[in-house]
């Protein structure tokens, strides 16, 4: 039975290569059915997984003490649901989308392989294969960023390697160091490393744990290794970009989750100067990302800027190192990733039927595209934080956690950026709204008339739109599972 | 079974006499005999590791009449046998890979001359492997740099003598020190067989007497074998020596030269010197200090470097100080870290070699980097063996890199001392590495309107078939990494 | 003083010692390739005199046997001989091998001069 979890993460590689290493179809309809097949059926067995109670299962030994191990906790399957939804929806809304990108059988091709790199990084039981499941995504995504093969494109994917290289050695610096002095490389709540060792080394494993952070951080585009992240995502195709900036993002946070929550363990690091500058890093970057989101007029670019905040959000709560603040964080992850996944999917459907990229070109889209623009308006009220959509509730967590901390200065001043940064947010994403419903006065906006998408890109719009309010509307089951999980995780006693 | 103790002396023998037969031969003649030259010496060294792995043991290969003081002596056990093995499939590797340039680049009437000058070099490399005799080994380290001058000089350009010129001066003071060095162990030893030789050592050792002239002796020999192998500060020679040859010359003299000299050098710390009394001697902090220094400078000489073979050629410098950062950790992991990078490191820069000349071949054999740009598209399976190359050097997982940089590690921790310094650089050198090699590969999958033509893989597919061994060789030394590790391990244990 | 009688005892090995590092030095330093070359000559032939030091034993002849007598306190000890022997060989190939490149050079670039070689191919460009 623990098998079904190896289903998951080479099905859909598995098919990818074949796609890639296949002629091209004959006809786009079939390069179609058997991308949307691989996708339902690789969701289908995602989904099997998750439910299935399973031991996990070793694939094969790299060396004696590092085993390519997969498991599922309870956190790795919240991040495999979140992906698998993104993943599917966001494929089936690249099905329109892609006609008018060249290369196409290339672009399915990596996009199903990524999604089982995704899947194998979530399923990953150990260190060393979360490792080698990280730079997989790295790697396998790259072409996806690479895809026009414009100038542009292929300075941003430079960049995107250079900073994910880079963030991925300063954290295999310290596996090193980790596999030396751990007693296992599983994921253990609490850490891993024997508190003697820790108290040797103090200085040491704080170094570690901070290299580890930052460089894992890169991918989460932590402030200051971010500059990758608003070059690389918007030069993809539209669904491509949501998916970067919606779920591989998170891959990042999954990792600082691990390596901070379970292999070096929270209690060494509470109170040292490593939560002190993460959280500062962390809400450094919460306002300097929604300012440059602010003064950005490119759509595109804009989300990716807002997406730089908003993942500085989940790591502000994860560096609190409370229960209800990991909560909060731990539901952003979602909460973002269904959203920003949705404005990124607009931004495609607008640019597809319309061509219009910058913020201004889009006045009085509201008349033509009633659907898309309210989709958008409801997934960024989530995105602001206003209720009913799963935003508040998870900046409600994020905030109240912080102050219940009782970290000095920091608990007050981390809900005090958080509502800076939502007056910010709103301030950047609801322009678009606004001038889209109501131009104005003797504006001509017949440009717009009939420019709908159509069913197969509004679908998925208006899925995410309805998780964001249903997750919002019906916190309570998400968040107690969450928060027991997270008291786990902080091996509180409950 | 006895059978079987005859093959390693058979395997040096053959390669000599076809060398010899060789110069009798047409180019094509000669091409054929080292091709089944090289596949039967390595199907010998095969025979031979299966046999040393059952048994477990090294064994002693008396060479004339004469028994042990006197006498010439062949010693080989799993670890020596396997290196032989592993060197025939790289040199047949290599070979095949630069099959087309070599028919290209080399003047028809001259062709079996390089032929003879490979079997040169797989003799002397198959002598150094697997003799017992310090003074046998100086003369096959003599021929073994005569035989890869040859290689490199083979192209007959002015660039191409130049640079075999100062790769003969250097050689040749690497071999003086070792020369020299060899004597006074001689002198104060009274023997020339290492396993004797090593007696006499750890006696004096013992005795505390002689310890200057041993730390001297020790000094010249390793001296002279890291000069040999381009260790930093003594690497000046290699980038055009790697550079202005024919690419088999390139991959050959990088994964198979030089390496050979190192394992020289594994042999007499083992054999010779002994493990401990290399370790105790303060030798082992100069390696180790010059390995780091080789790691960081070699791969910034790499990322100004803007020709794409030399860049690959001061990658092997870094390469080097990786190696020779293992030997300075002074524990047996370190040791076994070092031998894996051998291996890993023949494996990957010889396929970098290759697949580079694939893609300089679509841009005019030009080799600057801007030439280059969207080179892989117009030879894909060269990119794409490029990629894994470089992806492999970085140090992905999966591919041979990964492991022993984990390796390198793994051994670096266990020392207090060393073990920060070498996870720095360690790191410092990944990502130093991770610069130059993604620049190229950016570089090559820029996609550019260019006038060159486009190659196609089965219009080369010798070439194709080659890249794809090499792939596949990276990928089981990355995935296989513990048989292997283990298989050193027992292999250095019986070593001594 | 102890070192200075060591010296002095020992006084072919410090000869031979002095002589290879003033081969070295030319092999490693000289610009003209001839030079060079005489440098490595004179290190080989240093490393020669030493192993001849070496094996030589006061008031014993060549190891020919001569009327049947085989008792080792007759000869020198025959192995270094061996070793310059074969050493003699060896240096004699390598030198031959530096002349012809020398040779080959010297037909291209009409000069001896390495350096002056090599700024002439940086000038070319090749």
């Amino acid at each position: 039975m623990e098998h079904c979890l190896l289903l998951p993460v080479f099905f859909p590689i598995l098919a990818g290569v074949l796609l890639l290493l296949k002629r091209d179809f004959k006809e786009r309809r079939s390069l179609l059915v058997y991308t949307g097949a691989v996708l339902v059926l690789g969701g289908a067995f995602a989904f099997f997984a998750v439910m299935v109670p399973a031991d996990g299962v070793t694939l094969f030994y790299l060396t004696k003490e590092f085993p390519i191990f997969f498991e599922l906790d309870t956190l790795g399957r919240f991040f495999s649901v979140t992906v698998t939804l993104v993943w599917v929806l966001a494929g089936f809304f690249s099905f329109e989308y892609m006609k008018h990108e060249k290369n196409e059988k290339r672009y399915y091709g990596v996009y199903l392989i990524v999604f089982g790199v995704l899947l194998g990084l979530d399923f990953a039981g150990n260190l060393i294969t979360l490792y080698l499941f990280y730079e997989l995504m790295t790697l396998t995504s790259l072409p996806l960023v690479l895809h026009t093969q414009s100038r542009e494109a292929v300075m941003a994917g430079l960049r995107y390697l250079f900073f994910s290289f880079a963030g991925a050695y300063m954290a295999l610096f310290g596996i090193y160091f980790i596999c030396h002095f751990g007693t296992t490389l599983r994921f253990t709540a609490g850490g891993v490393i024997p508190a003697g060792a820790l108290a040797e080394h103090k200085t040491l494993f704080l170094v570690v744990a901070f290299l580890m952070i930052m460089g894992f951080g890169v991918k989460a585009g932590m402030f200051p290794l971010h500059a990758w992240l608003p070059a690389a995502h918007p030069v993809a195709p539209g669904p491509a970009s949501a998916a970067l900036s919606g779920v591989i993002v998170k891959g990042g946070v999954l990792a600082v989750i691990r390596v901070v929550y379970q292999m070096i363990g929270v209690d060494f690091l509470r109170g040292t100067w490593v939560q002190t500058v993460w959280m500062t890093l962390a809400l450094i970057t919460v306002f300097m990302g929604s300012m440059l989101a602010f003064g950005e007029p490119a759509l595109k670019k804009r989300l990716a800027y807002s997406t730089v905040s908003q993942l500085s959000y989940i790591l502000f709560g994860l560096s609190v190192m409370q229960g209800e603040a990991v909560t909060g964080a731990l539901l952003h992850v979602a909460a973002h990733a269904f959203i920003k996944v949705a404005l990124f999917l607009c931004a495609a459907a607008i640019i597809y039927r319309t061509g219009c990229t910058r913020v201004d070109e889009l006045r009085g889209i509201g008349r033509g595209m009633p659907v898309t623009l309210w989709c958008y308006t409801i997934v960024s009220l989530g995105l602001i934080g206003i209720p009913p959509a799963s935003g508040f509730v998870s900046k409600w967590l994020l905030a109240s956690g912080s102050l219940a901390s009782g970290i000095p200065v920091f608990s007050w001043l981390g809900p005090a950026v958080l509502l800076v940064s939502a007056l910010l947010t709103a301030g950047y994403l609801l322009p678009v709204t606004m001038k889209g419903f109501f131009p104005g006065e003797g504006y001509d906006a017949s440009r717009f008339t009939g420019k709908e998408p159509p069913l197969i890109m509004l679908v998925p719009l208006l899925v995410f739109a309805a998780l964001t309010v249903l997750i919002g509307l019906l916190p309570n089951a998400l968040t107690d599972s969450l928060y027991t999980y997270a008291v786990h995780l902080l091996t509180l006693e409950v | 079974m006895e059978i079987i103790r005859n093959f390693p002396c058979l395997s040096i023998l053959l390669a000599m006499f076809s060398a010899i037969i060789s110069s009798a031969l047409k180019g094509a003649g000669a091409r054929r005999l080292n091709t089944f030259v090289v596949t039967a010496v390595g199907v010998l060294s095969a025979c031979t590791l299966y046999f040393t792995h059952v048994t477990g043991k090294s064994y002693v290969y008396v060479m004339g009449h004469f028994p042990a003081p006197l006498g010439n002596e062949i010693r080989f056990g799993t670890l020596e046998a396997g290196m032989a093995l592993f060197f025939c499939v790289i040199m047949l590797f290599s070979l095949n890979g630069g099959r087309e340039k070599i028919r290209l680049e080399i003047d028809p009437g001259k062709e079996n001359l390089y032929y003879i000058m490979v079997d040169l070099l797989l003799s002397s490399l198959l002598a150094l492997v697997y003799t017992n005799d310090l003074f046998t080994a100086y003369v096959f380290v003599e021929i073994n740099t005569i035989a890869a001058c040859g290689l490199i000089m083979i192209m007959e350009s002015g660039r191409a003598i130049e640079a075999a010129t100062r790769y003969m001066i250097m050689s040749l003071l690497g071999s003086g020190l070792f020369l020299i060095g060899l004597c006074m162990l001689y002198d104060m030893t009274g023997h020339l067989l290492m396993s004797n030789v090593q007696e006499s050592v750890r006696q004096i050792a013992a005795e505390g007497s002689y310890m200057i002239p041993l730390l001297v002796t020790i000094a010249l020999m390793v001296v002279g074998l890291a000069i040999k192998s381009a260790l930093f500060p003594f690497h000046a020679w290699l980038p055009d020596a790697y550079g202005y040859s024919t690419v088999s010359s390139a991959a050959m003299l990088s994964s198979l030269v030089s390496k050979g000299y190192i394992f020289l050098l594994i042999k007499i710390i083992y054999r010779v010197i002994g493990f401990d009394i290399f370790v105790q001697s303060r030798i082992i902090n100069v390696l180790f200090v010059f390995g780091l220094a080789g790691m960081i400078m070699g791969s910034t000489s790499a990322i100004r470097e803007n020709d794409i073979r030399r860049m690959i050629s001061y990658s092997s410098v870094a390469q080097i100080g990786y190696i020779y950062m293992g030997f300075g950790l002074g524990t047996t992991a370190g040791m076994v870290a070092s031998v894996f990078h051998i291996l890993a490191h023949a494996a990957t820069k010889s396929l970098l070699f290759v697949s580079g000349v694939g893609l300089t071949d679509v841009a005019d054999d030009n080799k600057q980097f801007i030439e280059l740009t969207g080179a892989a598209y117009r030879n894909v399976c060269a990119g794409l063996a490029f990629t894994v190359g470089a992806l492999s050097m970085v140090g992905i997982p999966l591919f041979s890199g990964f492991i022993s940089k984990l390796l390198f590690s793994q051994a670096a921790v266990q020392s207090n001392l060393k073990m920060l310094p070498a996870l720095i650089v360690l790191a410092i050198s990944t990502v130093l590495n991770t610069i130059y090699f993604m620049k190229t590969v950016i570089r090559i999958y820029t996609p550019i309107k260019s006038g060159y033509p486009s190659v196609f893989a089965k219009d080369h597919p010798l070439y194709a078939l080659t890249l794809l061994c090499f792939v596949a060789l990276n990928i089981v030394l990355g995935m296989c990494s513990q048989p292997i590790a283990d298989w050193i391990t027992q292999g250095l244990s019986v070593f001594a | 003083m102890e070192i200075g009688t060591h010296l002095l005892a020992n006084y072919a090995e410090v000869v031979a010692v002095a002589l290879f590092g003033i081969g070295f030095t030319n092999l490693l330093l000289q610009k003209n390739m001839i030079k060079k070359i005489i440098g490595l000559n004179i290190m080989d032939t240093a490393v020669y005199l030493f192993l001849a030091e070496k094996g030589y034993i006061e008031g014993h002849i060549a190891p020919i046997v001569m009327n049947g007598n085989v008792s080792p306190d007759t000869y020198i000890n025959p192995v270094p001989s061996g070793l310059v022997l074969t050493g003699i060989v060896v240096s004699v190939s390598v030198t031959a091998l530096m002349l012809s490149l020398t040779i080959r050079l010297y037909r291209r670039y009409h000069t001896l001069d390495l350096d002056e070689i090599t700024m002439r191919l940086k000038k070319e460009g090749l």
